[in-house]
C-alpha cells in the first residue's frame, strides 16, 4: 500500500471534478439548496391560522385570554361580536378554528376555584373545530390549551420547562444534522457510482488494473477524495444553517466533521459496490432514486421514526441515514460525543466496515473478469 | 516450462465464457525483440488472448506467462514492466492530455519532474504537443488514440500489449502508428499487437493467424505467403488472400 498512489487516485478525482463545472457548481450548491429549501418549507412552524375569536364574557380574564392568543405566531385571530352557528364560521367563510368563550366564563372559573373540586360548574371555552387538517387542529388545540394555562396567578396548572440541552431545541436545528448526511451521502455515494462505471465503459479500468495500483488503494483514493467534499459540504450546509436560520450548535464541531467523513466513507464504499450492478451510465441513474428516496423517507429526517408505521420500521434500519441521522444529532444537538450515542456511532461504523469490504470485493470481481 | 527468452507465452491457453470459448488450447512463443501481430476478424479471440496475457481476465485451463510471471497470479512481480493498450481508447474524457499521464504515470511511481519530461517527449513523438493542456474530451479520434498509445508507452516498458492500436484510423495515420511501432521495437521493446487489417500482418516481424480461438497458422508474413501460395496455386497471394487459404475458408473471392 502507497500513500503516493492512493493519492494520485484522489488527486485525479478531484480534476476531473473540477473539469466538470457544472457538477462542481452542483456538488456546492446542492448542499445550500437542500438547507434552504427543506429549512423553509419543514420548519414545522404552522403560521396564518385563522381563527374566530368570540368573547360574550369580556372581562380581564377573557382579555388575557386573547392576549395570550395574539401573541401566539400560529394564529391570525378575528375577534367577532357575536356568533350564530360556528360551523357556518368554518365551512362557509373558511376559518380553520372558532373559539368562544361563553358568558359567565370568569365567574364560574373563579367560583370552581374558591369552591373547591367537583362541587360547580368550571369555566368552559366553546371550541369549534375544522379537522379537515389534524395538524393544524392540533396546532389550534395546543394553542388554546398554552392560553387557558397561562392564565396567570391562580391558574389551574403551571408547567415548568427545563430546557435539557441548555437551548430551546427547534426543528431546524435538528435538521441540519440531517441535511448535512442526506447531502453527503449523496453526493459520494452518486458520483462514486457514475465515476467508476464511466472507467468501464471507457477502458480505463482495465489499464489502472494492470497497473502497480492496488484495489485497496483506489477505494482509499476516493475516499481521500469524497472525504474533503464531504468536509466542504458540511461546512456549506452550516453556513447556511447559521447564517439564514440562525440554527444553534451545542455540540463539538469537530466530532461532527468527523462523522460526516466517515458517513462518506460508507457511501464511497455504497457507491463502489453499486457499480458492480451497472454496465452503462445509464443503468447506474436507475440506482439514484434507489438510495435517494428511502434516505429521504425512512430515515427520521422528515418525521421520527415512530411515526413511520411499526411495519415498516424494520426498513428504517436498514437505511444508513437513520444511523448517521441519530450520530449527528447527538453529537450537534445534544453535545454529545459520537460513543455516547452507540447506536448511531456503531450503525455508522457497521455501514462504513460492510460496504468497503464488499466493494473490495466487487472490484476484484469486475477487474479480473470482465468479458 | 519456462523460457526465460520468451516475453509473451501461452501454453494449452483456453478461456471460456459459457459455452463460448473465447481461446481454445492455443500455444505461443513469443521471444524478446519481436513485434507479432495476431491477425483475425473480430470476436477470433485476440482482445480475450491479450487480456489473458496482460493478467485481466484468469485462464480457464493452460497458462499464460509474461515476462516469465504466471499471469495472473504473479502478475505483481512484473507489473510495471509492460505497457498495454486496450481496444477502447481507455483515456480519462474529464481530465487534460497532460493530466492523463500525470495520472497513470504517478500510479507508476514516476516522480512529477520525470513524468513531465516523458511527457513533452512522448507529445512530441505524438506529434500533440499543443494539446497538452486541452481536455481530452475536445481531442479528435485519432489524437485520443495517439494520447492512448501514449499513455501505454509512459513508463518505458518491456513488453507493449496493444489491442487493436490503429482501429478506426485513416491509412495515413495508420502508416504513422507503424512507423513508431518499429521505431519501439528497434529500441528493444517486445510488441504484441491484434489487428483485423489483414494487410497490416505485412508489417509485423511475425503473425499467428487466430480464428475461433485458435492459432491456425504461424509465421513471418513471406513464410504464410509461400504456405498459401502452395495450397492454393495462386502466384503471389495478398494478405487476405492468405488468411482465408490458411484459415480454409476458401479462395479469396469465393468468400466475402
Amino acid at each position: 500500500m502507497k500513500l503516493a498512489r492512493i493519492f494520485s487516485v484522489a488527486e485525479r478525482v478531484l480534476r476531473q471534478l473540477w473539469h466538470d463545472r457544472r457538477v462542481l457548481v452542483f456538488m456546492l450548491l446542492l448542499p445550500a439548496l437542500a438547507m434552504l429549501l427543506f429549512g423553509y418549507s419543514f420548519s414545522g412552524d404552522i403560521t396564518d391560522v385563522r381563527v374566530a375569536f368570540i368573547d360574550e364574557d369580556n372581562t380581564d380574564l377573557t382579555e388575557s385570554i386573547l392576549e395570550s392568543l395574539e401573541s401566539n405566531d400560529a394564529f391570525e385571530i378575528t375577534v367577532l361580536e357575536s356568533v350564530d352557528d360556528p360551523q357556518q364560521l368554518l365551512l362557509g367563510e373558511g376559518y380553520q378554528a372558532v373559539i368562544r368563550i361563553p358568558d359567565k366564563f370568569t365567574s364560574l372559573y373563579y367560583a370552581h376555584f374558591a369552591m373547591g373540586v367537583a362541587t360547580s360548574a368550571q369555566g368552559t371555552i366553546d371550541l369549534t373545530l375544522d379537522e379537515s387538517d389534524p395538524q393544524i387542529a392540533t396546532t389550534v388545540k395546543m394553542g388554546l390549551a398554552d392560553a387557558a394555562m397561562d392564565l396567570g396567578e391562580g391558574g389551574p396548572v403551571e408547567i415548568d420547562e427545563a430546557d435539557l440541552y441548555g437551548v430551546e431545541v427547534r426543528f431546524i436545528d435538528s435538521f441540519a444534522p440531517a441535511i448535512m448526511g442526506l447531502v453527503v451521502a449523496l453526493i459520494s455515494t452518486v458520483l462514486t457510482l457514475l465515476s467508476i462505471v464511466r472507467e468501464k465503459v471507457d477502458g480505463t479500468f482495465s489499464r489502472v488494473w494492470v497497473s502497480p495500483l492496488r484495489r485497496a488503494e483506489f477505494i482509499l483514493g476516493y475516499v481521500v477524495a469524497f472525504g474533503l467534499i464531504a468536509l466542504v459540504q458540511s461546512l456549506v450546509v452550516l453556513a447556511v444553517g447559521i447564517a439564514v436560520f440562525h440554527i444553534v450548535i451545542n455540540g463539538s464541531i469537530v466530532w461532527a466533521f468527523v462523522c460526516v467523513i466517515l458517513f462518506a466513507i460508507g457511501s464511497v464504499g455504497l457507491g463502489t459496490l453499486l457499480s458492480a450492478l451497472a454496465q452503462t451510465e445509464s443503468q447506474a441513474i436507475i440506482f439514484f432514486p434507489l438510495v435517494i428516496l428511502p434516505s429521504v423517507l425512512l430515515s427520521g429526517m422528515m418525521w421520527p421514526i415512530q411515526a413511520i408505521p411499526r411495519l415498516l420500521r424494520p426498513l428504517s434500519y436498514i437505511v444508513p441515514l437513520t444511523y448517521s441521522n441519530r450520530l449527528l444529532r447527538a453529537v450537534m444537538v445534544k453535545g454529545l460525543a459520537p460513543w455516547e450515542e452507540p447506536v448511531g456511532f456503531i450503525g455508522v461504523l457497521v455501514f462504513v466496515a460492510l460496504t468497503i469490504l464488499v466493494a473490495s470485493a466487487v472490484l476484484r470481481q469486475s477487474a479480473s473478469e470482465q468479458a | 516450462m519456462v523460457d526465460r527468452t520468451a516475453v509473451f507465452q501461452a501454453e494449452g491457453l483456453v478461456k471460456t465464457f459459457g459455452d463460448l470459448r473465447a481461446v481454445d488450447h492455443l500455444n505461443l512463443f513469443i521471444s524478446t525483440g519481436e513485434i507479432y501481430g495476431l491477425v483475425g476478424p473480430s470476436g477470433a479471440g485476440k482482445t480475450t488472448l491479450i487480456r489473458l496475457l496482460c493478467g485481466l481476465a484468469t485462464p480457464t485451463d493452460g497458462e499464460a506467462r509474461l515476462l516469465g510471471a504466471r499471469m495472473p497470479t504473479d502478475r505483481r512481480d512484473v507489473e510495471d514492466r509492460f505497457g498495454y493498450m486496450p481496444q477502447e481508447r481507455a483515456v480519462y474524457r474529464d481530465l487534460t492530455v497532460a493530466e492523463n499521464l500525470l495520472f497513470f504515470g504517478r500510479l507508476y511511481a514516476m516522480s512529477r519532474s520525470r513524468i513531465k519530461e516523458r511527457t513533452s517527449e512522448l507529445l512530441e513523438l505524438m506529434r500533440l504537443p499543443r494539446q497538452a493542456n486541452q481536455l481530452t474530451s475536445s481531442l479528435s479520434g485519432g489524437e485520443k488514440q495517439r494520447l492512448s498509445l501514449a499513455c501505454a508507452l509512459l513508463h518505458q516498458p518491456d513488453a507493449l500489449l496493444l489491442d487493436e492500436p490503429t482501429i478506426g484510423l485513416d491509412p495515413a495515420l495508420r502508416r504513422e502508428f507503424w512507423d513508431h511501432f518499429h521505431e519501439l521495437n528497434q529500441r528493444g521493446q517486445t510488441i504484441l499487437l491484434s489487428t483485423h487489417y489483414l494487410h497490416e500482418a505485412e508489417w509485423c516481424g511475425r503473425v499467428g493467424l487466430i480464428q475461433r480461438g485458435q492459432l491456425v497458422a504461424e509465421g513471418t508474413p513471406d513464410e504464410l505467403r509461400h504456405a498459401a501460395a502452395r495450397q492454393s496455386g495462386l502466384e503471389r497471394p495478398d494478405m487476405e488472400q492468405v488468411f482465408l487459404i490458411l484459415t480454409g475458408a476458401g479462395v479469396a473471392g469465393g468468400v466475402s
